[in-house]
């Protein structure tokens, strides 16, 4: 059985080999058209075998480097263990889909490439074994920059009443910064500084300033975001660093949190930090540092360096300084519904899905003076 | 709006074609012919129905004749530009606007002093083809300009220089002092106008290197120009007429979202943004224009300016600015030093000159 099995394996194989080798002597341009083809054809005879209607819809797509489109795409409808959601409003993780979209350190993807995870839309469909959600439930979750999405309701969390689509499409953004303000452990009065003014950094600033700082003080290389860090519920103080390069040392936070994710701004971080406080690396980290003395910079001055990115949570067991991902996007999602926190706020950018590219060359020159970006798919 | 009543002053191939063109624009009729070879002008004026003027001061005394083509060695476009503003009469001149920029100087101040229009024919820059680069351009598909590279390489047989093929038998094109230079003013001025007029910029530095390998003249025959546009964006051209068996011709212009290569095919375009409903991040050819005649679109526009008192399409300045170009690279050569393409002074009160 063993090698009948063997054998399968290695007569598979070869037959895929024999498909690549038959694909890469297509001359390159007809390719596109020949996939395309293929797929289209494969889907079709799926819809055939399973009952399912094919359904049409647009995603944001990479399609190289610095190119964003909004392309056409098809889809079987729901099986008995999915559901359709039509999107509502999707947010943009403007760090991870810059990352990607630039091909910076760490984030090299093949392209096309359809970004985007962080997104809230409306039940349309059920399958028949579904019990979790029903159509007209609102959810948000994982969800591409895409018109709609065929998925299994495990991971979408259901929106409350009372918040917006456009507010619960920032659910994933709010996850991975609530999981670095846990392990912060800001106490009651701290002094906080959040080192990078994007949209991580000033939802960090938000999420600071509830678990009870004292002073938050937004940290960014120039003015451009400022406005939005000191709305409500924001920072107290902004300190541009291409003015004033030696305010860092002056800071002297309790704790620091570093939403850039540069080796530079881990420095950055270090230097705002009181000796004896706390830095937390929240940001992507992209490239290597060399060159640092961190004996002087952060031995000397025993500093707790605490590693928070979202892909460090646990799954299932949580405990008082890591809670799950379930956790905390009950948490955020209740914080909205509460009225604790805003987010609508620091949206500077409604764009239609029709403006992708144009959103994307932005981000790709820095994002300007942009903080949160939504993609609004449909009107709530 | 009243037809323009055309007096031409050159009756050679070129005038022959354009005076067709501009009867067929339908903003214009002939009103005369005038050329030292009096044959040919008789020939052309019996052909194309109009009056003949043995002499230049005859035809621009003449009320039947508001406007002047004139289409004559480049030497003479300055006195006969000249003498037709102050009797009052609209210049459409051959290109290049003259010889040297002191010439263009007297011809586009006669012309403002007279109150009189001024074209030059580089009318390239209405074939569809430019046209729809420079849309594509304006609409954001090659984002900020870098980079420019000019081929135009032909082969120009020794009758080219001697005008053995013309009907007024003149070797006037291989004469520094009458054509001004070689195949640069020559040919080569028609693509260095509608990359500018494409891009909306100007060239600010040039330096070059031209030289006479192969032809029976004492103008260059090849040349090669490397230059800095007004935005920092950096161009070359290469050009020649001793290329034998290769005809070339093509333009590339760079952007930060995009490069378009425009050449016999038609247009080529690469662009990130999705612009004129076309896909970005795939090379797009557009090769299908219509079919349009660039000459009579020059007269219907030069027509249409005078009516409407504004600038004509291709000004005086633009022409002026291209022949800036191009005197600059001669001047390049000369000096071995890259030099400073002037600026217009009445446009800019700069004191480049």
């Amino acid at each position: 059985m063993q090698a009948e099995g063997e054998v399968a394996r290695i007569v598979k194989d070869k037959f895929i080999g024999l498909l690549g080798a038959i694909y890469t002597r297509i001359p390159r341009q007809y390719r596109p058209a020949i996939k395309w083809a293929v797929f289209g054809v494969l889907l079709r005879l799926q819809s055939l075998a399973t009952f399912r209607r094919i359904r049409k819809g647009r995603r944001v797509e990479f399609l190289d480097f610095d190119i964003a489109h909004l392309e056409p795409f098809e889809t079987l409808e729901p099986d008995s263990r999915q559901i359709l959601v039509e999107s509502i409003c999707s947010t943009v993780s403007p760090g991870t889909e810059r990352a990607v979209l630039s091909g910076l350190p760490g984030a090299r993807r093949s392209f096309p490439y359809e970004p985007g995870y962080s997104c809230a839309g409306a039940v349309v469909k059920v399958g028949k074994k579904v019990s979790e959600v029903e159509p007209g439930d609102r959810v948000v979750g994982r969800m591409k920059h895409t018109s709609f999405s065929v998925r299994p309701p495990g991971g979408l969390f259901k929106v409350p009443d009372g918040v917006s689509g456009e507010e619960a499409s920032f659910m994933e953004l709010g996850i991975i910064v609530l999981q670095g303000i846990r392990k912060a452990r800001i106490r009651p009065g701290d002094r906080v500084a959040v080192v990078g003014q994007g949209l991580i950094g000033q939802l960090a600033n938000k999420f600071a300033r509830l678990a009870g700082a004292g002073r938050v003080i937004a940290v960014a290389q120039s003015r451009r975001r400022e406005s939005t860090a000191l709305g409500p519920g924001g920072a107290d103080e902004y300190i541009a660093l291409a003015e004033d390069s030696g305010a860092l040392d002056r800071i002297q936070a309790d704790v620091v949190i570093e939403a850039v994710g540069s080796p530079q701004a881990v420095v950055q971080s270090i230097q705002c930090a009181v000796p004896g406080g706390r830095v937390i690396l929240l940001g992507s980290s992209r490239g290597i540092g060399r060159g640092v003395d961190f004996k002087r910079l952060a031995q000397d001055r025993s500093i707790d360096i605490v590693g928070a990115h979202i892909s460090a949570m646990p799954d299932r067991e949580s405990s008082p300084g890591r809670w799950t991902y379930q956790q905390e996007g009950e948490l955020f999602l209740r914080l909205l519904a509460e009225h604790r926190i805003s987010v609508s706020d620091l949206v500077t950018w409604r764009a239609a899905p029709s403006e992708c590219n144009q959103v994307f060359e932005t981000l790709a020159a820095g994002g300007a003076h942009h903080v949160g970006i939504v993609f609004q798919w449909k009107p709530e | 709006m009243e037809p323009l009543k055309i007096g031409i002053i050159g009756a050679g191939a070129i005038a022959q074609r354009n005076a067709r063109e501009a009867v067929a624009s339908g903003v214009a009729r002939l009103a005369g012919v005038f050329d030292v070879n009096h044959k040919v002008a008789r020939n052309m004026a019996k052909a194309l129905s109009a009056p003949f003027y043995p002499t230049v001061e005859s035809m621009l005394a003449s009320p039947d004749v508001d406007t002047v083509l004139i289409s004559v060695p480049h030497h003479l476009h300055r006195p006969l530009g000249v003498q037709a503003a102050q009797s009052g009469k609209h210049v459409m001149m051959e290109k290049p606007v003259a010889n040297s920029l002191e010439e263009a100087d007297a011809i586009l101040d006669a012309c403002k002093t007279n109150g009189v229009g001024l074209t030059v024919n580089y009318s390239f820059r209405f074939l569809p083809k430019i046209q729809k680069a420079k849309q594509l351009v304006e609409m954001g598909a090659l984002g900020d300009i870098t980079g420019i590279q000019i081929l135009q390489h032909q082969y120009k047989d020794p009758g080219y220089w001697t005008g053995a093929r013309s009907n007024s038998p003149d070797d006037w094109r291989a004469s520094r002092e009458k054509c001004g230079g070689g195949f640069l003013i020559m040919t080569t001025c028609h693509i260095i106008d509608y990359v500018h007029f494409i891009t909306g910029l100007r060239t600010e530095r040039i330096y070059s290197e031209y030289g006479t390998l192969c032809s029976p003249a004492e103008v260059e025959d090849i040349i090669s120009i490397a230059c800095k546009l007004e935005n920092g964006a950096v161009g070359s051209l290469c050009a020649s007429s001793i290329m034998r068996g290769v005809d070339q011709n093509e333009e590339r212009i760079s952007g930060t979202n995009g490069t378009m290569v425009l050449n016999e095919d038609g247009i080529s375009l690469f662009s990130t943004r999705p612009v004129d409903g076309l896909k970005p991040g795939k090379v797009h050819r557009i090769k299908k224009f219509p079919d349009v005649s660039w000459t009579a679109e020059w007269v219907r526009d030069f027509a249409t300016s005078l009516h409407e008192g504004r600038e004509p399409a291709v000004s005086g300045r633009d022409a002026w600015d291209n022949l800036a170009f191009i005197t600059s690279a001669y001047d390049s050569m000369e000096k071995g030093m890259a030099v400073q393409v002037p600026v217009l002074p009445s446009v800019t009160g700069a004191k480049e000159r």
